[in-house]
C-alpha cells in the first residue's frame, strides 16, 4: 500500500487538462505545450489557485515528462540568500537543454519577494540566456515586479476559484478517499478558504482526521491553525500588561516562528473583528494607523521584535486611556 | 557638539599619545611587509582604549593607503570577511598604483561555533592577500586565535601610564579654556585604568556646560568594571540629563551597538511605567533601528552618530516621569535563543521536508501547511505516522508535532 501523503500535494493536477479553473490560461498553455514553444511567462495571482501547478504541468507537457536536466524550480523567499539563487539560475539557464525541446524552463516561485536590485539582475539573466532557457515567474502581487521584467513576459493573471468548482473537487477527493462529509461541512470550508484550493484541501483533510466532515470538525481545525496566541498578546497589552504582552510575541517570533510581517497581519485581523475587547472603533483605527507605520519599520528595521514592541507600547496606552 | 575624541584626534603617527615602541614596530612591519620579507600579517593586541586602532587609522591617513576596516565581532562584518577572500585581497594592487590596507578589527569576538569558516576565511586572507593585513584584539592567547597567531607579527599595546594620561588631559583643558584641579586630573585618569580613549570622554562628561573642574565634581566618577560594563553603561544612560551625557554613556561601552540595543529594549518597559513614556522610547528606539537597518542595507556608515542618537538620547529624553530604580535584566531574547536552538531547528527541519514535497517556500510552509499536519497527527496518529515517512521525517519531528509517545508506540507493535 503506498504510503498516506498531504492530499493538497497527492491531488495536484499532472497534466493541464486535469486543472480547475483558470481556463484561458490553460487553453493558452495548451497551446504552448503544442508547439513546443514559449516565451517567459508572469503567473500571478492569489495562493491556491494554481499557479506553480500550471508551471509543472506545462513543463511536463512540453518535455514529455523528461524535466531530469531541462526543468529547475526555485523559490526567491527562502532565506538561502538571493546570491545563491542568482547563481542557481545562471548555472541552469547558460547551458543547453538535453532533448528534442530547444530550451529548458526555470520556475522561480514567490518572485515578488525579490527586491528590485535583485530583479534587475534577474532581468539582465533572462534576456541573456533567453535562447536557452525560458522563465516562469510566479508571484501574488505583479505590481511588485519591476515594469522591465513585466514588459519581457506573458502575463497570466489567475483568479480566485470559484466555490462550484472548489466542492466539486472536494467531493472527488472525499470518494477517492471514502471521506464522510455533509453539504455544510464543504460549504464551511469554501467559506474559511476564500478560493484557496490548497488551503481547501488542508482543511479537508484535517477535519477528515478528526472524524466526520461537518461545520464543527472545520471550524475546529480553522481555530487551531490560526496562533491563539496573536489575540491573547493585544488582550495583555490592552489590559496593560505590557511586559507579558512582550513575552507573547517573543513566543510567537522566536518559538512559532513567525516573520514580524506575518504576526502584524494577523494582530489586524484580530483588532479589526475582534468583539472580545472593549475597542472602541475610533481606537481600532488609531492602532490600524500605528500597523501601517510599524509594517514599514519592520520592513526598513533590523528587529522585528523592537518593532512591534512599539506597536504593543500603543496598544497599552490606548488601553489604559479607556479604562479610566 | 563635537566629541573631544574626534577633536583631538591625532592627525600623524608622531602624534599618537603612548605605546611608542608598539607604533614604531608596526610603521616597521608596514615597511618591510611591502618588500615582501616578513610574516604576511600584524596583529595589534592589548586592552582597550590604547590606541590599537587608531595607529592604523592614522598611518593609513598619513602614508595615503586605502583602508579597509571591518569589525570582525559584528555579524554583518563577519559575512563581508567571508566574501572579501577572493576579491580586494588578491588584486595585486601593489603596481597598480592604489596603496591599500586591510583591518580587521576585534577578531577577538568571533565565536568559533557561530562563525563557522570565519577563521579559515581570515587565514586564506593572510596567505592569499598581496597587500598588508593588520589585526587587533584584547586577547591574543584565546585559543580560537592560535591559528592566526601563529602567522602575525605580535605588537603589544600597553596601558597608557596615568601621568602621560594626566599631561594629555591637561593640554586639552588648556586648549578648551577649562581651569582644572590637577587632582581632578590625576583622579580620572586613575579610574580610566590606562585607558586614555575614555577618560578623554570623562574629562567632556565632567566640564561640559561648565568653565571649571574640581576635585569634588569628579570624586563620585564611578570605577569602570570592565566584566559588568553593560550595567554601569545602563545607569549611567537611563540618568543622563543631556543628550551628550547619554551619548557619551555608550560610548564607553566594550559591547557592541547591537547588542546594546537589546539590553535597552529589554529594560524600557521596567524602567517607565508610564504609557506615554513608554511609546516615546520605544518610538525612538524602532526608530534607531530602522537606522541600523538603512547601515546594513547601504553600508553607510556615516549613518552611526545619528542611529546612536536615537537610540541613546532619544530613548531618555523628554519622558515625564524619572525612570524607575530596578535591577537591569538581561536580554531574554538571547536566552529564549538559545533556550530554544533545539526545538527551532526541528521546527525548520520539518519547514524544509514541506517546501520541497509541497513547492512552497518555508516562510509559507509554516503558516499555510503545519498547523493542518499538526492536527492531522494529533488526531489520527497512524496515518500522522504515515504522512510523516512520506516527508521523511523523524521521531523527533513527529513528537514536535504532537505526536504522543505512548500513541506511537502502539503503533510501532
Amino acid at each position: 500500500m503506498a504510503l498516506e501523503a498531504l492530499w493538497a500535494e497527492k491531488y495536484r493536477p499532472k497534466k493541464l487538462d486535469e486543472m480547475v479553473n483558470q481556463k484561458e490560461i490553460i487553453e493558452r498553455l495548451k497551446q504552448f505545450a503544442k508547439a513546443k514553444a514559449m516565451p517567459h511567462c508572469l503567473f500571478a495571482g492569489p495562493p491556491g489557485t494554481g499557479k506553480t501547478t500550471a508551471a509543472l504541468c506545462l513543463a511536463n507537457e512540453i518535455f514529455e515528462g523528461e524535466l531530469a536536466g531541462n526543468f529547475l524550480e526555485l523559490n526567491a523567499s527562502d532565506e538561502r540568500g538571493i546570491n545563491v539563487v542568482r547563481e542557481d539560475i545562471k548555472n541552469f539557464a547558460r547551458t543547453i537543454s538535453i532533448g528534442k525541446v530547444s530550451f529548458k524552463i526555470l520556475v522561480l516561485d514567490e518572485a515578488d519577494n525579490m527586491t528590485s536590485d535583485a530583479q534587475q539582475a534577474l532581468r539582465r539573466t533572462m534576456e541573456r540566456y533567453s535562447e536557452t532557457c525560458r522563465f516562469i515567474l510566479i508571484c501574488n502581487y505583479s505590481s511588485k515586479i519591476i515594469e522591465p521584467i513585466q514588459s519581457r513576459t506573458a502575463i497570466f493573471r489567475f483568479q480566485p476559484l470559484n466555490h462550484e468548482d472548489i466542492i466539486r473537487y472536494l467531493k472527488h477527493i472525499c470518494k477517492c478517499e471514502n471521506i464522510n462529509y455533509n453539504e455544510d461541512g464543504l460549504n464551511a470550508i469554501i467559506e474559511v478558504s476564500e478560493g484557496d484550493m490548497r488551503k481547501a484541501i488542508n482543511t479537508l483533510q484535517a477535519a477528515a482526521a478528526i472524524g466526520f466532515v461537518d461545520e464543527k470538525s472545520v471550524y475546529r481545525v480553522v481555530g487551531r491553525a490560526e496562533p491563539k496566541e496573536v489575540l491573547e498578546m493585544i488582550k495583555l497589552a490592552w489590559s496593560g500588561k505590557f511586559i507579558e504582552a512582550r513575552n507573547k510575541l517573543r513566543e510567537l517570533l522566536i518559538n512559532y516562528g513567525l516573520s514580524g510581517m506575518d504576526v502584524l497581519k494577523q494582530l489586524h485581523k484580530e483588532i479589526m473583528k475582534t468583539s472580545s475587547l472593549p475597542i472602541t472603533e475610533e481606537d481600532k483605527i488609531k492602532i490600524a494607523d500605528v500597523i501601517g507605520e510599524v509594517s514599514y519599520r519592520v520592513i526598513e528595521g533590523v528587529d522585528d521584535e523592537i518593532q512591534l514592541s512599539y506597536l504593543l507600547a500603543n496598544i497599552a496606552l490606548l488601553g489604559s486611556k479607556s479604562q479610566r | 557638539m563635537r566629541l573631544w575624541l574626534q577633536k583631538y584626534r591625532p592627525r600623524t603617527i608622531s602624534e599618537i599619545i603612548g605605546n611608542n615602541s608598539a607604533v614604531n614596530q608596526f610603521v616597521d612591519w608596514v615597511s618591510k611587509r611591502l618588500k615582501d620579507n616578513v610574516k604576511k600579517a600584524a596583529l595589534l593586541y592589548g586592552p582597550p582604549g590604547v590606541g590599537k586602532s587608531l595607529t592604523v587609522q592614522v598611518y593609513a591617513e598619513e602614508f595615503g593607503f586605502d583602508l579597509i576596516e571591518l569589525n570582525a565581532s559584528d555579524v554583518r562584518a563577519r559575512e563581508q570577511i567571508m566574501r572579501i577572500v577572493g576579491t580586494v585581497a588578491s588584486q595585486p594592487t601593489l603596481f597598480g598604483g592604489i596603496k591599500r590596507l586591510i583591518f580587521l578589527d576585534e577578531i577577538d569576538g568571533i565565536e568559533p561555533a557561530e562563525d563557522k569558516g570565519c577563521i579559515s576565511a581570515i587565514i586564506d586572507i593572510i596567505n592569499k592577500s598581496s597587500c598588508p593585513i593588520v589585526l587587533a584584539a584584547n586577547d591574543p592567547w584565546d585559543p580560537k586565535l592560535r591559528p592566526i597567531r601563529d602567522l602575525c607579527t605580535l605588537i603589544r599595546y600597553n596601558k597608557i601610564r596615568s601621568p602621560t594620561i594626566v599631561k594629555f588631559l591637561k593640554e586639552i583643558c588648556r586648549k578648551e579654556g577649562i581651569v582644572v584641579e590637577d587632582r581632578a586630573l590625576t583622579l580620572i585618569a586613575e579610574k580610566a585604568d590606562g585607558d586614555l580613549r575614555s577618560a578623554i570622554i570623562d574629562l567632556q562628561i565632567f566640564t561640559e556646560g561648565r568653565r571649571y573642574l574640581r576635585f569634588e565634581d569628579v570624586i563620585w566618577l564611578p570605577t569602570r568594571n570592565r566584566q559588568y560594563g553593560v550595567f554601569d553603561v545602563l545607569k549611567e544612560l537611563f540618568w543622563s540629563k543631556t543628550a551628550l551625557q547619554a551619548r557619551l554613556a555608550i560610548e564607553k561601552s566594550l559591547i557592541d551597538y547591537e547588542t546594546l540595543k537589546l539590553w535597552i529594549h529589554e529594560n524600557l518597559p521596567l524602567i517607565y511605567s508610564d504609557f506615554n513614556d513608554l511609546v516615546r522610547a520605544y518610538d525612538m528606539l524602532s526608530k534607531a533601528d530602522v537606522f541600523f537597518g538603512r547601515m546594513n542595507k547601504t553600508q553607510n556608515w556615516d549613518l552611526l552618530p545619528y542611529t546612536l542618537e536615537f537610540m541613546t538620547a532619544g530613548v531618555i529624553l523628554g519622558v515625564k516621569k524619572k525612570p524607575e530604580f530596578v535591577k537591569y535584566q538581561f536580554p531574554q531574547k538571547l536566552l529564549l535563543i538559545s533556550s530554544t536552538k533545539n526545538s527551532r531547528r526541528i521546527r525548520d527541519e520539518i519547514l524544509s521536508a514541506l517546501s520541497e514535497k509541497c513547492r512552497i517556500s518555508r516562510r509559507k510552509a509554516l503558516t499555510e501547511m503545519l498547523p493542518y499536519l499538526k492536527t492531522i497527527i494529533e488526531e489520527e496518529p497512524s496515518i500522522g505516522k504515515q504522512i510523516g515517512e512520506w516527508l521523511n521525517l523523524n521521531e523527533d519531528h513527529l513528537k514536535y508535532l504532537g505526536l504522543k509517545a505512548s500513541k506511537l508506540k502502539k503503533i510501532n507493535i
